[in-house]
């Protein structure tokens, strides 16, 4: 595991909401109702707004992503560089797992 | 209860950062059980959590006594309304009521009741941060939002220990 992925995963309950803020974010910018119906598409489940905005406060502090000018009340965020590479290592670490994961499973 | 109302509960600073692209997210209806929970949890952790009160040191999610210091230092540094003073008066508070709730988990343990010391000790820090809160934290804040949030944390707390050790 590398220090930059370490750093995700410093955002204790957070981290699974960053993450899927940081994908969401992965393909342009978005606002806020935007990112959550699209972790909604993508894992089944709506984030709530507390949970959401902690985790983009997070994100925001730490410079992984940033706010764009305000658009009709909603403010878009977008993916800095440093986030992409906290994305790259983590989709990276999780694609490691899945495969060790999927290997035991055909041993077994 | 809507988003509007609940947006009371969070910090002035995460009001003016967050709050009209919130209630734009959230509507103007009425709001569900579990986003109320999830909502009046997000104000807890905008107030307590130094990422969300825009510290940059990683180390405060930490626990242990040397974070619980570094947090007094960035809370009294980072916030919009207490100064220093209100600082180490809120920290002072914390510090003295959970070394006496600790001693009185210590007396209940002495005189045999030891699922009650259990409890006070476990809890006697968390409550001993909601006893502090008024003197830096809320300071400032209306007093609605300030039982709100104090009374509702304490509560469950109260209902935690009383399942966990009952």
């Amino acid at each position: 595991m590398t220090k930059t992925d370490d750093l995700l995963a410093s955002l204790g309950r957070f981290s699974e909401p960053a993450l899927h803020i940081l994908i969401s974010l992965a393909d342009g910018p978005k606002h806020g109702y935007a990112i959550t119906q699209d972790i909604e598409t993508l894992t089944g489940q709506k984030p709530g707004p507390g949970t959401l905005y902690g985790a983009i406060a997070r994100l925001e502090a730490r410079k992984w992503i940033e706010a764009l000018p305000v658009e009709e009340r909603r403010r878009p965020y977008r993916l800095t560089a440093s986030g992409q590479k906290v994305l790259r290592y983590r989709l990276d670490s999780m694609r490691v797992i899945a495969r060790i994961g999927r290997a035991r499973l055909a041993e077994g | 209860m809507t988003a509007q109302q609940l947006l009371r509960l969070y910090p002035r600073a995460w009001r003016e950062r967050y709050g009209e692209e919130f209630a734009a997210m959230v509507g103007p209806e009425s709001l569900q059980l579990q986003q109320v929970i999830d909502i009046v949890s997000g104000a807890i952790d905008a107030w307590l959590s130094a990422d969300v009160r825009g510290a940059t040191s990683a180390a405060a999610n930490g626990t242990g006594g040397a974070t619980m210091l570094k947090s007094l230092a960035i809370c009294s540094r980072n916030h919009t309304r207490d100064t220093k003073r209100d600082g180490l008066i809120g920290g002072a508070v914390m510090i003295v009521a959970t070394a006496l709730f600790a001693l009185l988990g210590i007396a209940l343990k002495r005189s045999g009741h030891d699922e009650a010391a259990e409890a006070v000790v476990a809890n006697s820090y968390l409550v001993a941060m909601n006893i502090s809160m008024p003197f830096w934290l809320m300071k400032g804040q209306p007093w609605k939002a300030q039982a709100a949030v104090i009374g509702g944390t304490t509560a469950i707390l109260i209902a935690i220990a009383a399942i966990n050790f009952g």
